[in-house]
């Protein structure tokens, strides 16, 4: 039995649910899975929902760069939920599963990554590793490569999917389903 | 959550419910994993408060001087500071 069982999907207020479970369907990050169970407390589903969707999808830095942050934060988590998920959107975008693969990993060396990739995913890897790592000098360096706003953009989604990615690793779920890309 | 997420089991979860119904455990797992993500960003931000424990506006510098290198309580030293800034300009008295 589910730690947090989910709230049944018939059971949710339409006037609330519906439109964010048509996003959750359409983009697959977060699944409607995750609003079942913040459903529990409405107003905390419905505000976690819409930052995490609007933190994802709206703003000036790449979808995909973001998609693969999360990715490689869902690891650091150890969540298997967030880290299962996969963008439709991203996808769609062509964003594929290797070049995920290659962001998760020594991306530093790895020529497929611009400076200002490198340094993103660099924010996201020291983070929550050695922050002590992300001082003014790091900052002065990212402001070579990105506006503070999109720095700010970055920030924000990093302590935001990366705070839930803990809370769901305790709740041991996993999506309730994957989205597949076609081979 | 922020130390040892292991020990947050079936067990854990199981305990909780004896004190919390389920909304207020979800209420209470969000609100701890938002804190979790956002203190340590902040962190990185090298700001401060824009207000004294006493609610006075202030510079970052003078908020520096307050509130110290790393975030502590406003009984440990936070509000004698900034009584003593305020005690520059006016005479009001703040009990610490």
């Amino acid at each position: 039995m589910a730690i947090i069982p989910p709230v049944p999907c018939d059971q949710l207020e339409t006037n609330k649910f519906q439109t964010r479970m048509e996003l959750a369907q359409e983009l697959m990050v977060p699944d409607t899975l995750f609003l079942q169970i913040m459903a529990h407390a409405p107003g905390y589903a419905e505000a976690l929902f819409d930052a995490m969707y609007q933190s994802h999808t709206l703003g000036n830095v790449d979808h995909c760069l973001k998609e693969i942050i999360r990715i490689r934060l869902a690891r650091l988590a150890k969540d298997d939920y967030f880290g299962t998920l996969r963008s439709k959107k991203a996808f769609d975008l062509g964003l594929s599963e290797a070049r995920i693969e290659a962001g998760c990993g020594d991306f530093e060396t790895d020529t497929q990554f611009s400076a200002a990739e490198k340094w993103a995913l660099n924010y996201a890897k020291l983070m929550y590793t050695q922050p002590k790592k992300v001082n003014a000098a790091f900052y002065d360096l990212g402001k070579t490569l990105y506006s503070e706003p999109k720095i700010m953009e970055l920030g924000a989604f990093i302590a935001f999917h990366y705070g839930l990615q803990i809370f769901m690793r305790t709740l041991k779920i996993l999506p309730l389903a994957k989205f597949e890309q076609p081979i | 959550m922020d130390t040892n997420p292991d020990k947050i089991d079936e067990k854990f979860y199981d305990e909780l419910k004896q004190h919390y119904t389920t909304e207020e455990i979800v209420e209470l797992g969000a609100f701890i994993g938002f804190n979790i993500g956002y203190h340590t960003w902040f962190g990185t931000l090298g700001f401060y408060p824009m207000f004294t424990p006493d609610g006075r506006l202030v510079d970052q510098e003078e908020s520096a001087r307050i509130y110290g290198d790393k975030p502590i309580s406003h009984t440990k030293g936070a509000i004698r500071r900034a009584s003593e800034g305020l005690s520059r300009s006016t005479t009001i008295d703040v009990a610490e």
